[in-house]
């Protein structure tokens, strides 16, 4: 258990539109489900109705893409109002958003941004994750993203600057394997000593999902299966973290929804600790 | 913090000395010609969202690539944020082909993503939700030089309408006999309430046919004629519903706040007739039926 005491959901699954109809027509059973925040924001639509209609039957996560919470812009507090109602409305376990930036001087480039991890970025973010997790009234859960670059003015690795922020800012972590493994492909470090290094206790929900590689890099595509290595990232994980809130994301080339949960449900065979420690 | 959209490449402050937005979030980085974190974050952002390639974006920048990002086994600095670069294009072209599937196929997809580069170079996102991107894209047809253009803008224009549809906030439509309840006497009086979902739009050109022979696959033939078109949402689906331009008159009166009786005379000031009595009974059949009003209002 983590030290938010939020629950282990079990095996969930992300929700998009192109599943609404055969989730509200079958209630498949599955554990949870995760809802990418933006989507349900500015809308009374479909979507909206949908997401309420699930939540009434199924716990909900808010994934969000926006926050920009390492950002140099001041922070959204119209989209922050916004987020915290539609998590009072869905009534949201926890809320969650990626280690990056968005944009800057107003404007929002719509992509996961990599942070320099160094003390300036790090005391920044820690700030702003304080006042994000006061305003929400409940603590931010924070991603580790995939990223393509390096900056020279990195000073630290990181999962110590991820371990530094939980720190800092008493956040939650999403520990997203998957991104790991990215990241250790295209930046040339183990990915399991990344998951050795992350403070289990902080770690409140993980991700799965599947990637491209073209050989010089791995774009997180999340358009395919998940692959063996990143199986035993989980296994490693589990090992260290034990059960905990586990999520399937598929966001391009999506598949029915059987063949997602099927995807997803192979985290089961993880879940035990002692299972997991076998495996790693 | 708000800057102009001329602050693009290059227009970071660097270094200690500089008058950076954030001089008081902490000491320094070792090396003072490298930049801090706020104008590392604009000198990427200036080089992902150039519009030419990564190279031109790289030549134009206040620092070179190779100071700023690390090279990995197999990739160059400009390799790696080129990744970054060419996925941002790839993302605007794809939300606005989404909101804009009509234009961009009369377009065709080499004169559609060249408007999409100019386009978001001029209306960048500046919100949380890339739903809001393609907001000023009829205008920005409108103005462009592109032939076709006010057809263009019209068929934008329709589109635009529908993402808003899509979007509203959901009312419940009045039952199909609220109407026929008022007493005759008291419904000059009356005023009714559309349902958020509705936008009503006069066009010079048919661009709802357009639209329609897009969908049904069949040959797109811009026909200069003016239309009128109520786009609204029924059972959370986004409807079109084309209007006579005595319906639109009678239609946008009522949508505008106006009493029915305001609405007859305004109709009557521009279509130069009072409307038919089966006129009115088939137009509040059919926008009932359609669930077009939320409420009605007699005072």
């Amino acid at each position: 258990m983590n030290r938010f005491d939020l629950p282990d959901l079990g095996i969930g699954v992300g929700l998009r539109t192109v599943h609404y109809a055969h989730i509200l027509g079958t209630r498949p059973d599955v554990d949870w489900f995760e809802a990418l925040s933006e989507n349900y924001l500015d809308t009374g639509g479909r979507a909206r109705f949908v997401l309420e209609k699930i939540a009434e039957q199924y716990p909900i996560v808010l994934h969000g893409v926006s926050m920009s919470i390492g950002g140099t812009d001041p922070l959204d507090f119209d989209y922050l109002r916004k987020l915290k109602a539609l998590g009072q409305a869905v009534k949201a376990r926890w809320i969650s958003d990626h280690l990056c930036w968005t944009g800057v001087s107003g404007r929002n480039v719509h992509d996961l941004l990599p942070m320099p991890y160094n003390d300036e970025a790090l005391h920044h973010t820690a700030e702003r994750v304080r006042i994000v997790s006061d305003f929400l009234e409940m603590p931010l859960v924070v991603e580790n993203p995939s990223s393509y670059v390096e900056f020279t003015t990195t000073t630290m690795t990181e999962w110590d600057f991820l371990a530094a922020l939980a720190a800092e800012s008493d956040c939650g972590l999403l520990l997203d394997v998957n991104n790991i493994y990215v990241s250790s492909f295209n930046h040339g470090f183990d990915p399991k000593v990344y998951v050795d290094a992350i403070p289990a206790d902080r770690v409140v929900q993980v991700h799965l999902a599947g990637h491209a590689n073209h050989g010089t890099h791995i774009i997180d595509t999340h358009d395919n299966f998940v692959i063996d290595e990143v199986w035993s990232l989980y296994a490693r994980a589990c090992a260290r973290i034990g059960d905990v809130s586990t999520l399937m994301e598929w966001d391009a080339d999506i598949p029915d929804f059987e063949t997602v949960h099927a995807e997803a449900r192979k985290a089961e065979a993880f879940r035990s600790v002692e299972v997991a420690y076998a495996a790693v | 913090m708000q800057r102009s959209e001329a602050s693009g490449v290059g227009s970071g402050e660097w270094g200690v000395g500089a008058t950076s937005p954030i001089s008081d979030l902490g000491p320094p980085t070792p090396d003072s010609r490298l930049p801090r974190l706020a104008p590392l974050q604009e000198w990427m952002q200036g080089v992902v969202t150039h519009p030419g390639d990564v190279y031109q974006a790289a030549a134009e920048a206040a620092l070179g690539v190779d100071s700023v990002i690390l090279p990995s086994a197999s990739l160059q600095p400009i390799q790696r944020v080129g990744l970054y670069h060419g996925m941002y294009m790839l993302r605007m072209i794809e939300a606005l082909t989404i909101d804009y599937g009509s234009v961009a196929h009369f377009l065709g997809e080499e004169a559609f993503e060249k408007l999409v580069r100019a386009y978001v170079q001029r209306f960048p996102s500046r919100s949380y939700t890339l739903n809001r991107l393609g907001d000023s894209l009829p205008e920005f047809i409108a103005t462009s030089a592109l032939k076709r253009r006010i057809f263009l803008r019209d068929l934008a224009s329709l589109e635009l309408a529908m993402t808003h549809v899509f979007d509203e906030a959901e009312a419940e439509p009045l039952p199909g006999d609220a109407i026929a309840s008022i007493a005759p006497e008291r419904i000059a009086e009356a005023r009714i309430v559309p349902i958020p979902a509705l936008r009503l739009l006069s066009l010079d050109y048919d661009a709802n046919e357009a639209f329609q022979a897009w969908r049904d696959e069949r040959p797109m033939k811009p026909q200069r004629r003016k239309s009128w078109v109520a786009i609204h949402r029924h059972d959370y689906g986004v409807r079109r519903m084309p209007l006579s331009r005595e319906a639109f008159t009678f239609l946008g009166s009522l949508v505008a706040g106006q009493t029915i009786g305001d609405a007859i005379a305004a109709f009557h000031r521009r279509i130069k007739r009072l409307p038919e009595q089966d006129e009115l009974f088939t137009w509040f059949r059919d926008w009932s039926a359609a669930g077009l009003f939320a409420a009605i209002e007699v005072t």
